[in-house]
């Protein structure tokens, strides 16, 4: 029957095509809804433009303020910004046309339009007009819909002077200044970005440091770098309200108890994200939610209703796309019925891509005494590395936390030039359950960056050479 | 000219294209790049092979097309659109590919082809001689042993053996031993690894008494089913079957080794999950922090990646260990009877405290502050006996001082003698196992056992004597029947015991079903010390180096000063069922023994 799967995947981003392609692949017959292009958020307004985006800033960064320390002079030094914008958009078409080709590859119906489930086992297929064009019916329904900005009456997004995410990487021109709300990993890397090129950038963050959830010793680090780079940062604030004036927009903050008048030519909204869990049946067929998120139970991703499942941004934090691939992946193999181990939620690993990149895993240095853990903590700096000397990245750290106890790696956090590279190793440590003792003796290449993990393990125990 | 679907590789049919970077009509250079394919190996550039036109694009985007289609046409202007169908160059990356791709189906098809050969005589010589093998199984040790451990194998698949040359060395729940070969033979085919523990009866090894050297074919045989089909991983199936001697005693290779092995060792063991874990490096810290022996790791029921267990599995069974406190009263004792190995051990472990450092928070050491030496199983065992002693028997210790002049003085006068007459160098020991024995026959219940409620005295005197066996053993074989013996015959009994322990070929039965034991630490100048009871007996005689003290001695009612050699003898006895007046007179009576020798008694 042409319009009966074993599987249906509705929303087809990092969590859901990935994971119709595994059920394909585990024999399942798929098909994959989504309204857009394939890849989601994270192909086409998430991961893959944002880091097109930023490596212009790099390299602009690199030239602007360290050619001379290389011996390279540069004359007229200049960018185009419709170019840069162009160049990250021509990626993300690219790479959606590859996944448009990878699924099919993989045997998996690519159904275009916008997914409703009119019950458990159906789902009505609708064209952009609002038509239905179709219908399908599914032994299992997985819904990976994802997530959208998270929006505030108070800073109401007009998608022209406040914006969010998504056009902040569309902008016409280089915006003068620039307020953002929100020290997550979207605002600082935003604020990395433009703040390069040219933008007067002024951060607005709630909690006590920018990128609260990393370490607090990193997140006053990049603060530091951030501030010598001419970007202002006010912590502990709140705003009150955006008011679009003209060509400007008037923020209102309190910041530590004071009101301030704040204001720039683009406010970008970057507080969080909401799960999409409207207007596509769930209401209808009761399917529980949890503070705008589907609540499922994180074994099987089943929701309370038998053969519905949910994964990705659509089911809460961390909202990340290698975690939504990986429930997606786990999902269907426990549909499969494989006996796979349940993901390790405190074993994911979390990158911010602006410089000094920022990557973490694990527990923070306060998390872990939080929990109770008695800890030993093993830091080695950059400037102590060879290597960073002589590609000139001397800013940052690697950073170890060990329960004292047993030896566990509890986290890991790298502040520095390729961190987010270099975080994979911490993963695999951690996941195969390696102690300090394991990363001292796993002989690391020489010169790289990655040695500073090594030695940063020595460290936590009197062991490490260069420092 | 014609511009086709490249062929990408050897298995790719079709392609997608991805791109068009020229456009119908656009002028394009040689080699700059026309469109961009993708196919389910690389995705790739395809450069023009000709300055020319586009005069014609014949599909879309996105559209898949088989190789060999014309995909567009190159207007080369004059001569070339004259010319025979030409294909474009292929991305030099592409060649590359296929040789690889070649080369990597002809060393399949080369390995494939060389099993034939090779396996196909060797497979021949077996049958033929199939009946000249010989089955090497797991000996049985004594009654109550059913199972024992291969804790190293002497002897490499191909080796050749001589009849009773040690061929593997094996532990079980009572005793180490060395197994020799039944024939002469060559070693064909090793089934068991090091570590592992089987029953009785099991087939461990293979002896080829023809010297047909079957352990290639069991090579060959892989390696075949290797090329022929992916059900086994090959640097297992070689290593297992090559190296089984390089596996050693360390905790952390045992069980990486174990893991090697099983896979080796397919189907046969498929299902019986014993001996193959992998045993991360955060598991083997928390294992060693509190005391969880190797065979409570093998039972925990790993949650991981294939049944691994994971820090969450060791933590939540550390738990409810903990939380299952050791048996009081009666059902202790019963516990205490419960023969498997298993059971003892498991009952023993748990009694281990979770920490031997008073915060109960052990320190963390660098590696150069400490070595950390992973327990053997002999160590291991010696552990869990004394802490299930200790566990089981109320110690107490009474001490006495007997003057053994009288031995002392026979002993130089007629120890040459002896030695010269009957072979054998007289030392204090039998004479004081002798008064033992004396002692035991006067006061049985020192020769008893106790069963729950019930004590059970022994009519026959099984006494044990311990011996250290270098570089760190102890063990406690007895002698049957001992009563019978006199002195001599028990000098010669106790040297007998004493050389096979420390040549390790005692059998189980000498050191089952002992009745009371002796320990002489007085051959290390120790003069007196608290032995621990050699369960299930009930109480142990500790035996000091004799010195010459200045004792005070009453001649013809004045005190004077004489010099005596003397002999501290200490009783440690189970206080359930010794009490201290029993204990008292025991020891005197073996002090009166000793202190009025007489040569007759020889
Ligand atoms: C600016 C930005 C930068 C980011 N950078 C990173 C990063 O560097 N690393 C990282 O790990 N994560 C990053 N993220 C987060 C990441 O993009 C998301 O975690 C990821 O995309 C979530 O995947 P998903 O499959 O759950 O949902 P999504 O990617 O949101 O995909 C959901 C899909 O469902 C479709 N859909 C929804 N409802 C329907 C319906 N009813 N019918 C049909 N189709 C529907 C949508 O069109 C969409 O394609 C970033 C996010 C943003 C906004």
């Amino acid at each position: 029957m042409a319009n009966q799967y074993e599987i249906v995947v509705l929303g087809g981003g990092p969590g859901g095509y990935v994971a119709a392609i595994r059920a394909a692949q585990l024999g399942f017959k798929t098909a994959v809804i989504d309204k857009d292009k394939l890849g989601g958020i994270c192909l086409n307004w998430g991961c893959i433009p944002t880091k097109s985006l930023l490596k212009n800033a790099e390299i602009y960064d690199l030239m602007k303020n360290h050619s001379s320390d290389f011996g390279i002079k540069i004359q007229g030094l200049d960018f185009d910004f419709e170019r840069i914008i162009k160049r990250s958009r021509e990626i993300s078409d690219r790479i959606t046309k590859n996944v448009e080709i990878l699924v099919k590859k993989n045997k998996v119906d690519r159904i275009k339009g916008f997914g409703k489930l009119s019950s458990k086992n159906q789902i009505d297929i609708f064209n952009e007009e609002g038509q239905k064009t179709n219908s399908i019916t599914a032994d299992n329904i997985l819904i990976a819909t994802g997530a959208r900005p998270k929006v505030l009456p108070s800073i109401p997004v007009d998608k022209k002077r406040i914006i969010t995410s998504t056009e902040a990487m569309i902008l016409p021109e280089l915006p003068k200044e620039m307020i953002i709300i929100g020290a997550g990993a979207i605002g600082v890397e935003f604020a990395y970005f433009y703040s390069v090129l040219g933008t007067r950038v002024t951060i607005i963050e709630m909690m006590d440091t920018i990128l609260p959830i990393e370490d607090r010793e990193v997140s006053e680090t990049l603060a530091k770098s951030f501030k010598k780079r001419g970007i202002d940062i006010f912590t502990k604030s709140s705003v009150e309200k955006a008011i679009v004036k003209g060509n400007k927009v008037s923020v209102t903050i309190t910041s530590e108890g004071q009101k301030k008048e704040l204001s720039a030519d683009i406010v970008l909204n970057a507080i969080g994200v909401t799960g999409n869990v409207e207007g596509f049946g769930l209401e209808e067929l009761g399917v529980e939610l949890f503070k705008n998120h589907i609540k499922v139970n994180k074994s099987t991703y089943e929701t309370n209703i038998k053969g519905i499942y949910a994964i990705g941004d659509v089911i809460g934090p961390p909202w990340l796309a290698h975690v939504a691939s990986h429930e997606g992946i786990h999902c269907v193999e426990k549909i499969k019925g494989l006996r796979i181990p349940d993901i390790d939620y405190n074993n994911i690993p979390g990158c911010t891509f602006c410089q000094p990149q920022v990557a973490s895993i694990g527990l923070t240095e306060a998390k872990a005494k939080e929990a109770g853990y008695e800890i030993k903590v093993g830091k080695f700096p950059f400037m102590a590395s060879g290597k960073a000397f002589a590609i000139g990245e001397r800013e940052g750290f690697v950073k170890f936390i060990f329960d004292a106890k047993y030896g566990e790696i509890l986290g890991v956090h790298i502040i520095g030039s390729e961190a987010t590279e270099m975080i994979a190793e911490a993963g695999l440590a951690k996941s195969l359950e390696a102690t300090g003792e394991s990363i001292i003796k796993t002989i690391h290449a020489h010169p790289t960056l990655a040695e500073s993990i090594m030695e940063a393990a020595a460290q936590a125990y009197g062991e490490a050479i260069h420092i | 000219m014609d511009i086709i679907m490249p062929k990408m590789g050897e298995s790719v049919n079709e392609g997608t294209i991805i791109k068009w970077h020229k456009n119908k009509g656009d002028a394009v250079k040689r080699d700059e790049v026309i469109f961009e394919i993708s196919t389910d190996k690389v995705d790739t550039e395809i450069p023009s092979p000709a300055d020319g036109v586009l005069s014609e694009v014949k599909f879309n985007e996105g559209d898949t097309v088989a190789v060999g289609t014309v995909v567009a046409i190159l207007n080369t202007s004059g001569e070339a659109s004259t010319k025979n169908k030409e294909t474009i160059s292929e991305p030099a990356h592409h060649e590359e590919e296929i040789k690889t791709e070649y080369h990597e189906v002809k060393k399949q098809v080369d390995e494939t082809v060389h099993a034939e050969v090779v396996s196909m005589p060797a497979a021949a010589e077996i049958k033929s001689g199939s009946n000249d093998l010989i089955e090497l199984t797991m000996p049985k040790m004594g009654e109550s042993v059913m199972e024992g451990t291969i804790i190293k194998w002497h002897k490499k698949v191909g080796d050749t053996v001589k009849k009773d040359e040690t061929v593997f060395e094996i532990s079980t729940d009572k005793v180490d031993t060395e197994v020799p070969s039944p024939a002469n033979g060559v070693l064909a085919q090793i089934l068991i690894g090091e570590q592992e523990t089987v029953e009785v009866g099991t087939v461990v090894a293979k002896l080829s008494v023809s010297g047909t050297v079957i352990s290639k074919d069991e090579i060959i045989t892989k390696t075949e089913d290797l090329s022929g089909s992916q059900k086994k991983e090959p640097v297992f199936v070689k290593e297992g079957i090559a190296q089984p001697a390089a596996m050693h005693d360390n905790f952390a290779r045992t069980s990486i080794t174990e893991y090697e092995e099983v896979k080796a060792e397919g189907s046969e063991k498929s299902g019986s999950n014993n001996g193959s874990r992998f045993l991360s490096p955060l598991v083997m810290n928390i294992a060693r922090k509190e005391n969880i022996s190797f065979e409570e790791l093998e039972k925990i029921n790993g949650t991981g990646l294939d049944g691994r267990v994971t820090k969450k599995d060791i933590l939540s069974y550390i738990e409810t260990r903990s939380k299952t406190k050791p048996p009081q009263n009666q059902s202790s004792v019963e516990e205490i009877k419960k023969e498997t190995p298993h059971e003892q051990s498991y009952e023993a472990v748990k009694a281990v405290p979770a920490s031997y450092t008073a915060s109960g928070v052990q320190p963390v050491y660098s590696s150069h502050e400490v070595e950390r030496i992973p327990m053997d199983n002999v160590r291991q065992k010696i552990m869990q006996h004394m802490i299930n002693s200790r566990d089981t028997s109320v110690h107490v210790s009474a001490m006495i001082e007997a003057d053994v002049t009288r031995i002392y003085r026979f002993l130089k006068a007629n120890r040459d003698e002896i030695q010269r007459k009957q072979g054998i160098k007289l030392t204090y020991m039998p004479f004081v196992a002798h008064a033992c024995i004396k002692a035991l026959k006067e006061f049985p219940l020192v020769n008893a056992t106790v069963d729950g409620y019930t004590i059970v005295k022994k009519k026959f005197i099984n006494l044990g004597i311990a011996v250290a066996v270098e570089p760190n053993g102890l063990i406690v074989p007895n002698i049957k029947n001992a009563d019978e013996k006199n002195i001599i015959g028990l000098a010669r009994a106790i040297n007998d015991i004493a050389e096979r322990a420390r040549t390790k070929r005692l059998t189980p039965d000498d050191i089952t079903n002992g009745t009371f034991s002796i320990t002489n630490y007085g051959i290390f100048g120790t003069i007196f010390g608290t032995p621990i009871i050699n369960q299930p007996e009930v109480a142990i005689l500790g035996v000091g180096t004799v010195v010459k003290k200045p004792v005070v001695v009453e001649v013809e009612g004045v005190d004077t000063i004489a010099i005596k050699p003397t002999m501290a003898l200490t009783l440690t006895h189970d206080h359930r069922l010794v009490d201290g007046m029993l204990g008292g007179r025991f020891l005197k009576s073996i002090k009166d023994t000793l202190e009025s020798f007489s040569e007759n008694e020889i």
